[in-house]
Order: structure tokens, then sequence, then C-alpha cells
């Protein structure tokens, strides 16, 4: 019988030393193949149309479009891509938007080498990975009632130290409205303040600086 | 032939580890000699293995990689430190630089200028990565937070009133309400919300 074909691999992160571990972990795996890489979204994109990959291990944070918009990006045309997240990242926000967009895992960059080759099997098997520490700060916040867009505005423009008047004015909104917005914020996210707020949504991944 | 430089590499990814060791090995000049993948046991290391260049993360579980490498120039006066981070905030690159270290390069940096750093540290020349020394010129004449101004900030974005920070502190809530007026000031900020963002921003405080 003959040898199955090796797990062709593909890996997206923008630091070229990521890439280089990945790939001198994966060259060890005598069943799996480092067959391309890239360092952004727009060339992952590209790169997956013309190797189509067995298994896509894409970090979250890329220098132009997000790793979600790349893997959105390409599931719209291969849906049946296997991608898995690969992140320093653990905010429960972006999890939970990585694995809505059809992400197969979510691993933390401080996995295990010997690991990560058994999440490529398993993904490349049809199954979906999370390791426990993930499924763990998942699971924190998985009844929490997300915010809505506007409240996600009014945070961002709140994280730029702008009072209730002034975002009123930038929106095209009464004060009040804003005032509303702000205590449904603080109420999600279960704070005291909007200090509070941004601190937490920035560690939440809910917000970025 | 010189000796090869002797290499320590410490930071809490293995993949990452793992693509220096990938990079070093392809170099006749280099030798990796051991791999730490935290503070306390890149001290231990260092003991034991006296490299000649250390290359050093920063943020790692328990004792980090400024702490490290402070106890290390402790022992060691004349250790070569090089800083690789993701940290582009200017104030932990200071913190770096200030406790001994003779580079501090972005994780995200080349494979050559990783390489050159590597030599002329060995060679007894410091580096500073362009994207990190832009970030230092551009603070370069502000007024540092005090350790107490950076305590009040912490406090702060933890959502704590001026009241509470000062009885956590214990001292006097006009002691608090004057701190806060000059971490603004420091910082150019707008209100307390927006001190916390630019606090994140530039590594002074982390949540």
């Amino acid at each position: 019988m003959s040898q199955p074909e090796p797990i062709r691999v593909f890996s997206v992160d923008d630091q070229p030393l990521i890439r280089g571990g990945i790939a001198a972990l994966i060259n060890d795996e005598p069943d799996m193949r480092m067959i391309a890489q890239a360092s952004n979204g727009r060339e992952a994109i590209q790169a997956f149309r013309q190797h189509r990959p067995d298994v896509t291990l894409m970090d979250v944070r890329l220098p132009d479009i997000s790793g979600i918009e790349a893997m959105i990006a390409i599931r719209r045309e291969f849906p049946d891509a296997r991608i898995v997240m690969l992140t320093t990242f653990e905010g429960d926000v972006e999890i939970r938007g990585a694995l809505a967009a059809g992400a197969r895992g979510y691993v933390l960059k401080h996995i295990p080498p010997g690991e990560l080759a058994g999440v490529i099997r398993r993904v490349h098997g049809g199954k979906k990975q999370i390791p426990a520490d993930v499924a763990a700060r998942l699971a924190e916040h998985v009844s929490d009632e997300p915010l809505s867009e506007r409240e996600l505005t009014v945070l961002d423009r709140v994280a730029e130290g702008r009072r209730n008047r002034e975002i009123g004015e930038l929106l095209g909104i009464s004060e009040d409205t804003v005032k509303g917005h702000v205590r449904h914020i603080m109420e999600k996210l279960g704070v005291h303040d909007r200090t509070q707020a941004v601190a937490i949504a920035v560690r939440r991944g809910i917000i970025r600086l | 032939m010189a000796h090869p430089i002797r290499i320590l590499t410490v930071d809490d990814h293995a993949l990452l580890r793992g693509g220096l060791t990938a990079v070093i090995s392809t170099q006749p000049d280099m030798e990796l000699v051991g791999e730490a993948s935290n503070g306390r046991e890149a001290i231990q290391q260092f003991r034991t293995l006296r490299p000649d260049v250390t290359l050093m993360d920063i943020q790692m579980p328990g004792v980090d990689g400024i702490e490290a490498l402070i106890a290390i120039r402790a022992e060691f006066p004349d250790a070569r430190v090089v800083v690789l981070t993701t940290y582009k905030g200017d104030v932990q690159a200071m913190r770096a630089l200030k406790a001994g270290a003779q580079a501090y390069l972005l994780k995200g940096s080349l494979q050559k200028e990783l390489l050159d750093t590597i030599r002329d540290v060995h060679a007894g020349r410091k580096r500073i990565g362009q994207e990190v020394a832009e970030e230092l010129a551009g603070h370069v004449s502000d007024d540092a937070l005090s350790a107490r101004e950076v305590d009040v900030l912490k406090l702060i974005a933890e959502g704590n009133s001026n009241k509470l920070v000062a009885d956590r502190l214990s001292i006097s809530e006009d002691t608090v309400k004057g701190h806060v007026k000059n971490i603004l000031s420091k910082l150019g900020a707008n209100d307390r919300t927006h001190a916390v963002t630019i606090g994140l921003k530039r590594g002074i405080i982390v949540v």
C-alpha cells in the first residue's frame, strides 16, 4: 500500500520567526509538509487560491486586513477551507468572531509544538479543535450580551477621551442618547465606570487601540 | 576560525524559539547553546551556560524578561542581552534599555536585521530597531510618570474612583486628584479614560 499524501499546510503570520518555527515543526513531521507562507491577509487570499492547502494556520492580527477577514474571504470562495487561527491573543470576542466565521480551530501560540501537529491532523480529519484554555476563556462570557454596532462606536470615542456631549455631536445624536449607550455598555461589560469599560474592552478584544 | 557566538533564547512561545533555532542554525558563526521559557529559567540557564548573547522576550509568565535581564546583569555586568518583543510602546523599550539591554528589536523584524543585531551586540555595539527608535524619539522630551503615578493609573484602569484609589494607596483624595492632574498633563490626555488608553498603547500599563 502506498503512503497517504502528506497534509499540505499553509502558514500566515507577519512574524518571520513564527513562520520559521512552524515550518521547522511541520517539516519534522513525516505526514505533513509546509507548502506556502504569507505575511499578510491579502497575500494569504492569493496564495490560498494558488496552492489550495489542506490546512491553513492563520494569525488573527495581520498588518493589512485581520486574519478573520482573510478567513471569511477565503471561505466565501472555498467553503471547505480548513483554517486554524493561531494567535497570541486570548480575548473572548475575537475567539467567538473567528469561530462564528468558520474557523476549525483556535489555538494560542504558546501551544507546545507537538500539540500543534495533533491539531493539524485532527482538523485535516474534519474535526474542530478548541483547546481547554481557549474554551475556558470563551465560556466565561458565553451568556454575555454583545455590544451593538452603535455602542462600539460610542466606546471607541470614549476611549479617545471624548465627553458625552462631544460624542453626541460627532454621531449626530443627543447627549442623553449617548448617556444611555454608555450606561448599557457599562452594564453589559459589568464595570463601574467608563474608564474601566475601555480597559476591559481592550483586554477582551472588543476594541483595539 | 573564531569561536561561534554562543546564544541563549528565552521566550515562552516554543514556536518562536523554534523559529530562532532555525535561523541561528543556518549561520556558521553562531551556535544555539540553550533555551528557556520564562525569566526564572533564563537566569538559571545564564549562570550555567554563560552565553555570549541572550535573546530575551519581555512578556512571560512569572518573572518577566526585564526582571530577568536586571537579575542577570546584577550578577554578570557584561551580559549581552537583545530584547526581542512584540511591544512597540516606547515605555517598555525605555525600561529595557535602562535595565541594560544592548538591543531592542521587534519580533516582526527581518531575519537579516536579527542576525546583524546579534553580531553587533556580540562585538559590543548597541542597536535599536528603527521603528522602536522612532517611538522613543517621539516621546524623548516627555516627562515620565513617577512610580506612584503609574500605580494610580493602574487603579483607575480597574474602575476605581479617586476616593477608592485614595483608600487603596492610603493617601488623601486630594493627593490622588493631584496625581491624576499630573498624569493627564504628562500624557497629553483629555480625561482619565483617555489617559488609560494612552497608557495601554504606550506600554505604561497592561490589562
